[in-house]
């Protein structure tokens, strides 16, 4: 049955590795550059002290490359869903090659768990590839940047592509058991998979171990360290906030120093009519002066640094165990309502 | 071979099989005994294609029990070894090889008599090098039983097998699978629209119309329990006990029937033998009703 699931998926596999192959080569091009331009920008730095110029001009040189990138890395699960996963079953459907293959002396059950391990493990080999290459030649930009839990950059750095891809795959193959015809069972594994590469980040990722909890002092400086002030809804608070302890997973109401809210009324007011100080400080000059003089606080909950490993095997895991339901669920299913 | 009797090689009690609101098949009750080579004869859309499928685990049914060689059908790989099945039109994969194919039997079946494959495979004269996908369709149905029939299965189920031939490749086709049966001392279940085949091969009979069995039986016995009746107008509307009118046709003094009995009857009435055809075309007009009778084109051909 290993050959056989092997002669089928020969032809895949090599345009597979084809594509991995060229993916690779400039992988590891990039990786070489990125470091080359590393060393440069090294030698710029002041012998002693902050380093922080040169670094940053480092890393925002390859920011507009590696982040899309990591989203060419995040659509491979789901390409893979398509092209390997939607087929399997599908395409047997539709030739009616699954009446020759089901009378030999192997079990529906048997023949699509050897199929599923023999092209569900090469899924994992080719998002394992990419994605501990990227995770190799962007390393010096992640470690200037410290920016390793950002949506996209997580789920394209180590495990998380590997468990991804297992998941699409088999995804593809579950729906072309139910759906049954190969083109709606491409679209529709696409779909579904991108739905859950949204959904998981902004809803269950950061969930996945309770938060710690601090409160921050909205100094003048802290203010301006906000990507923007105010909500759509008017509502008084400080978005893009980053803390030098964690991934910020939530930010409470801006608070006064008695722990009540501040009110929607004050903000407005130091937002529109900030008395003229003269501040130059930051985007927000005068505001962040006017607002700052509330003592405000924010109770910000977050995930530490130290987490990271631990985040990486929880998400891989919970993508993994998935994969597993839909393989029993899979296998009941085919050994019961076959065609 | 096992030469173990003790149970039969189909037994289907009650067995119905709805594709949503469509009955493929209904209350379908069978016991085949096994050493025959059995013809499934029916119309198009009669519901031979789903008791095959039935019988080799592809589908399952949605009432009733069945059992093949005394176990449910797919239920594990000793017992699909036991069981080879030709689908209809022959299915093999395009882009493997002859080659290829015996590969994937010799791997898949532990029962696989390879010296079998390749002579047969020598016989018909396939090229191992070729794709699949090249194959004439007689070819392919050539590769197609080969596949089968090399795993040595004690029942071999062939689904409209010769319909994509020709009459003369059909002609072989047949030869061998005779041949092939013999050899493995084997059961055979063959289903064909063409009651031509079926005659010249089998020696059991089914008759499937209108989604149910209408008669089954062993073709020798079929016919000693049938006959054609010629009796005065109006003296077949009460056929006396241990007779049933199978299909009636009437001139204005005369009744031509075929009936099923023992053979008893009054004086005045004629008997004749009756041939298969005539047997089969009977039930068949019965399950037809008198809408869509069925007509045995001059090929043999039954359609509607």
């Amino acid at each position: 049955m290993i050959w056989m699931s092997w002669r089928q998926f020969r032809g895949q596999a090599i345009v597979g590795g084809a594509v991995v192959a060229v993916l690779a080569a400039y992988l590891i091009y990039l990786g070489l550059d990125i470091r080359g331009s590393y060393q440069t920008y090294l030698a710029q730095c002041p012998d002693a002290g902050d380093c922080s110029g040169p670094m940053g001009q480092f890393s925002l040189d390859y920011e507009n490359t590696l982040l899309p990138l990591a989203g060419v890395l995040g659509l491979v699960p789901g390409v893979l869903g398509m092209f390997w996963g939607a087929p399997l079953i599908t395409r047997e459907l539709e030739n009616g090659t699954q009446r020759l293959v089901w009378n030999q002396s192997v079990t529906r059950r048997r023949w699509l768990l050897i199929k599923l391990l023999v092209v569900g493990l090469a899924c994992m080999v080719v998002a394992g590839t990419a994605s501990m290459l990227l995770t190799w030649a962007a390393a010096p930009v992640d470690d200037v940047a410290n920016n390793r839990f950002s949506t996209v950059l997580f789920g394209a750095r180590f495990l998380p592509p590997i468990a991804y891809a297992a998941f699409a795959f088999v995804l593809g193959t579950v729906i072309g058991l139910l759906v049954r015809r190969m083109v709606p069972t491409m679209a529709l594994t696409l779909v579904v998979f991108v739905i859950f590469q949204f959904l998981v980040p902004n809803l269950v990722r950061p969930h996945l171990l309770p938060p710690e909890h601090l409160s921050k002092q909205m100094t003048v400086s802290a203010i301006n360290e906000a990507r923007s002030l105010g909500s759509i809804t008017g509502a008084p608070v400080l978005n893009g906030l980053t803390i030098p302890e964690g991934w910020i997973t939530d930010v409470g109401a801006l608070t006064q120093a008695d722990g009540k809210p501040l009110s929607a009324k004050t903000f407005d007011d130091c937002y529109m009519n900030a008395p003229k100080t003269g501040a130059t400080e930051g985007p927000y000059g005068d505001i962040a002066v006017c607002l700052a003089k509330h003592d405000l606080h924010v109770d910000i909950a977050y995930q530490p640094w130290n987490r990271y490993w631990a985040f990486q095997l929880l998400e891989s895991g919970c993508y993994l165990l998935l994969t597993g339901l839909l393989v029993l669920f899979a296998l009941r299913r085919i050994q019961r309502r076959p065609a | 071979m096992t030469s173990d009797d003790s149970y039969p090689i189909l037994h289907a009690e009650g067995v119905t099989k709805r594709y949503g609101a469509r009955t493929a098949l209904e209350d379908c009750n069978l016991t085949i005994p096994r050493g025959r080579v059995i013809g499934l004869v029916g119309p198009n859309g009669a519901g031979k294609s789903t008791l095959l499928q039935l019988a080799c685990g592809l589908v399952t049914p949605s009432e009733g029990t069945l059992r093949v060689l005394g176990e449910t059908p797919a239920a594990n790989a000793a017992h699909l070894a036991k069981v080879g099945f030709v689908a209809q039109d022959t299915p093999v994969y395009a882009n493997f090889s002859v080659g290829d194919h015996l590969k994937m039997g010799a791997r898949l079946n532990p029962t696989w008599d390879q010296g079998l494959a390749e002579r047969r495979i020598a016989q018909v004269g396939l090229n191992y090098k070729q794709k699949a996908g090249r194959l004439s369709g007689g070819q392919r149905a050539q590769l197609a039983l080969t596949l089968a029939a090399a795993k040595r299965p004690e029942l071999l189920m062939f689904d409209e097998p010769a319909a994509a031939l020709d009459p003369l490749a059909r002609d072989g086709f047949l030869r061998n699978l005779v041949e092939f049966v013999t050899e493995l001392n084997a059961s055979a279940i063959l289903s064909s629209r063409l009651l031509g085949d079926v005659e010249r091969v089998c020696n059991y009979l089914i008759v499937l119309c209108a989604s149910r069995v209408q008669v089954a039986g062993d073709v020798p016995d079929l016919l000693n329990t049938h006959y054609r009746i010629v009796a005065p107008r109006g003296e077949l509307d009460h056929p006396p006990a241990g007779m049933e009118v199978i299909r009636a046709q009437h001139t204005d003094r005369w009744t031509t029937a075929v009936v099923r009995g023992d053979g008893s009857r009054p004086a005045t009435w004629t008997i004749k033998p009756i041939h298969l055809e005539g047997l089969v075309l009977a039930y068949m007009t019965r399950a037809m009703g008198v809408a869509g009778q069925p007509l045995m084109t001059s090929s043999g051909e039954v359609g509607r």
